[in-house]
């Protein structure tokens, strides 16, 4: 098999793999490897562009007046946002759905670390390098440090003081709702903490800089 | 408190909220909307490579959203509902707007080249660990439409090629064709560009 | 004896002047003028050195960088539509600046009605008397201060980067931080939302306008201290920190939680024009008057 001929099924192959000639070629011909190397670099690359953009915040105005024309919201409610005062009065009863929602929290934090799993640095020496990581980080927050090895001692030390305050404040915000899951301040917190802990790991996988 | 939060600490889950939007809950809607804008957006403004273009899709696919929540039943996640629903808003205002290249016509991108590709510059000139974010987003802007709508459909947000030729009305081997052609151009593009500011030190 | 403390003033400038040169030279600095389209968004991505963005004029960005290392390269640039201006710091390719190499100072002018996107490591971010709809930073460490901003929606994030603001009023205010500290001083707005985990709070302001105020901590302290003629329907409390209030509360017929004397209270001041929310499970929260 030459260049041409693989070149031409690679867009069939590239996902699945080839059959044993094309495998071969790719074997053999250091072109072609390369050629195929950057175009799955490039793939896996595109998978880590997270969404990063919001809109600015006339979007939601046009949203909001659009139904307000239509009819579809009262008079006096075409800015929703600022119209909520009251504290809410009545506590919901803390159900099986509503833990399910904190699980979509813990869900998104697998998620972002499966993605970003087969993106950590090859060597983890920088990571032994670092101060000896404590036994009171899980695995998973092991991982984030990992990644944040590369950056300044300070900034390090910042990520690892920040992760350990985070996971107090979700071990004793979710206390709090164990021992009562009426308690919608409680609740409140438990997801204030989770998304402290999403901040700090989109910001800890969202940077590029050297 | 944001919307979100209101909804959420008074025990609402986003199913219970999206129930509570059908009936008209305006702020259950604009809860959800807090929830989801970031991920329609992005997906907008890579697809059109506008920001205002962008926005206004934005907001168009979320009246939509609003029109026809009644009619989620629930038989895929809400996200992926909402997200297909977005990716139609796109693809129908790109084909008002006569782009013929969504429908996948192969020859309407000609190829350049007429042998095998070879390295642009030296051989150890890979790509590996030098692409940043920033860059790779501004030359997925510069793709022409076509390309950067198939790359951002299956690279980015993960449609499958089958799906992509369902929401396209070409063959999935066509889907196939035009993606690998997406990523060559990207390829060509971060290498120049790569060029360029060696050349310009 | 003359020529001697003659040769030795013009050794001693001559070696002054040498170390001067020497720490100029590594000193490059440059101006740029990008065009952008009104309503567009500036983003800049620098690592180290600081950024601070203040009101400029017409509807070009004037941008001036001072870099510190031939390792750093500056690329800015705008998109074709002109709706976005990008400015961003890395490495040169196979350089391995130190922290200090990679620093790179940044004074942007930033025309009306023009959105800022600004991520760094350890620069510090300044922005001062901007309009554009969105105010957007986030920073691992170093200091993030805002002042002067009406009608914006100001976005933060931080790890451990202390938040300072001031004179913001008109829009929404959201503020995360793990560890830093966050001071607002006048700051008013339909929607105020602080969270931090270690960090503490405090605000000093009148509340005025109307609007949600919600301020939440896991082991920081909140201090509040607002005129005697705030109107505000207030709810605070603290798991296991202290909290103290100045104002004369009517109590609410329904609350959320049960009020436990010595770590929480609820109530309302004159007519509770806007609503305050003030959590904390370990430190104290304080409510003081003027």
């Amino acid at each position: 098999m030459n260049c041409h001929k693989f070149q031409e099924v690679l867009p069939y192959i590239i996902e699945t793999g080839g059959d044993a000639e094309e495998e071969g070629h790719l074997q053999t011909c250091p072109h072609c490897a390369e050629l195929v190397q950057d175009l799955k670099y490039i793939a896996t690359q595109a998978k880590l562009l997270l969404p990063m953009h919001d809109p600015s915040p006339r979007v939601w105005t046009g949203i909001a007046q659009a139904l307000h024309h239509q009819g579809t919201i009262p008079e006096g409610r075409t800015s929703l946002r600022g119209q909520i005062m009251s504290f809410p009065s009545q506590a919901k009863s803390w159900t099986p759905m509503g833990w399910a929602l904190v699980a979509v929290f813990l869900m998104v934090f697998s998620l972002l670390l499966i993605n970003y799993r087969p993106h950590l640095p090859e060597s983890q020496s920088s990571a032994q390098n670092m101060s000896a990581q404590p036994v009171a980080l899980e695995s998973d927050d092991q991982q984030l440090m990992a990644r944040v090895s590369q950056r300044a001692p300070d900034v390090r030390q910042a990520y690892e003081d920040s992760l350990r305050e985070v996971n107090t404040y979700i071990t004793d915000a979710q206390q709090a709702v164990d021992q009562d899951p009426e308690d919608a301040v409680a609740r409140e917190q438990l997801l204030d903490a989770y998304q402290q802990k999403e901040m700090l790991y989109e910001m800890a996988t969202a940077r590029t800089l050297p | 408190m944001t919307q979100v939060k209101k909804i959420i600490a008074s025990g609402l889950t986003e199913a219970e909220a999206i129930e509570r939007a059908k009936g008209g809950d305006a702020e259950c809607f604009e809860a959800l909307y807090g929830l989801h804008k970031r991920r329609v957006y992005s997906l907008c403004l890579r697809m059109t490579g506008n920001t205002a273009e962008a926005e206004d899709l934005t907001q168009e696919a979320f009246l939509q959203l609003y029109r026809k929540i009644a009619t989620f039943r629930g038989e895929s996640a809400f996200s992926t509902w909402l997200h297909r629903l977005s990716v139609n808003v796109v693809l129908m205002h790109l084909r008002k707007k006569g782009l013929p290249e969504v429908s996948l016509d192969e020859a309407l991108e000609p190829q350049h080249e007429d042998g095998p590709r070879k390295d642009i510059g030296a051989r150890d000139n890979v790509l590996a660990g030098s692409i940043d974010r920033v860059n790779l987003e501004r030359a997925i802007e510069s793709l022409p439409p076509g390309y950067r709508i198939i790359f951002v459909l299956h690279d980015i947000e993960g449609y499958e090629h089958n799906e992509i030729a369902e929401m396209m009305g070409c063959s999935i081997g066509n889907s196939k064709s035009q993606l690998h052609k997406a990523r060559m151009k990207l390829r060509d593009l971060l290498k120049l560009s790569r060029a360029e500011k060696a050349a310009r030190r | 004896m003359q020529k001697l403390t003659l040769k030795a003033g013009i050794g001693m400038m001559v070696a002054l002047g040498t170390a001067g040169s020497l720490a100029l030279a590594n000193d490059m600095r440059s101006e740029t003028r990008l065009d952008i389209a009104p309503g567009g968004t500036i983003n800049v991505l620098n690592s180290a050195g600081s950024v601070s963005l203040h009101s400029g004029s017409g509807h070009q960005v004037l941008v001036v960088a001072t870099s510190h290392s031939i390792k750093i390269e500056i690329d800015q640039d705008t998109t074709p539509d002109k709706k976005r201006v990008e400015i961003l710091t890395h490495a040169k390719p196979e350089q391995k600046p130190t922290t200090e190499e990679a620093r790179v100072d940044f004074e942007i002018a930033v025309p009306a009605g023009i959105s800022v996107i600004v991520n760094t490591a350890t620069a510090p971010i300044t922005v001062d008397g901007l309009s554009g709809e969105m105010i957007s930073l986030s920073a691992d460490t170093g200091q993030i201060s805002v002042h002067n901003v009406s009608k914006a929606h100001v976005h933060i994030r931080s790890v451990a980067a202390p938040v300072t603001l001031s004179a913001i009023s008109g829009g929404h205010v959201e503020i995360t931080t793990a560890g830093g500290a966050v001071q607002l001083t006048n700051v008013s707005g339909p929607l105020v939302n602080v969270g931090t985990a270690g960090g503490n709070i405090t605000f000093q302001g009148d509340l005025s306008g109307g609007g949600a105020y919600t301020l939440t901590t896991h082991s920081g302290a909140i201090d509040v201290t607002l005129p005697e003629t705030a109107s505000f329907d207030l709810s605070a409390r603290s798991v296991s920190g202290a909290v103290q209030n100045d104002f004369p509360l009517q109590q609410k017929a329904h609350t959320s939680f049960v009020a436990k004397p010595g770590s929480s209270f609820t109530g309302t001041s004159l007519s509770g024009s806007c609503s305050v929310e003030l959590q904390s499970f370990s430190g104290r929260i304080r409510v003081k008057k003027q």
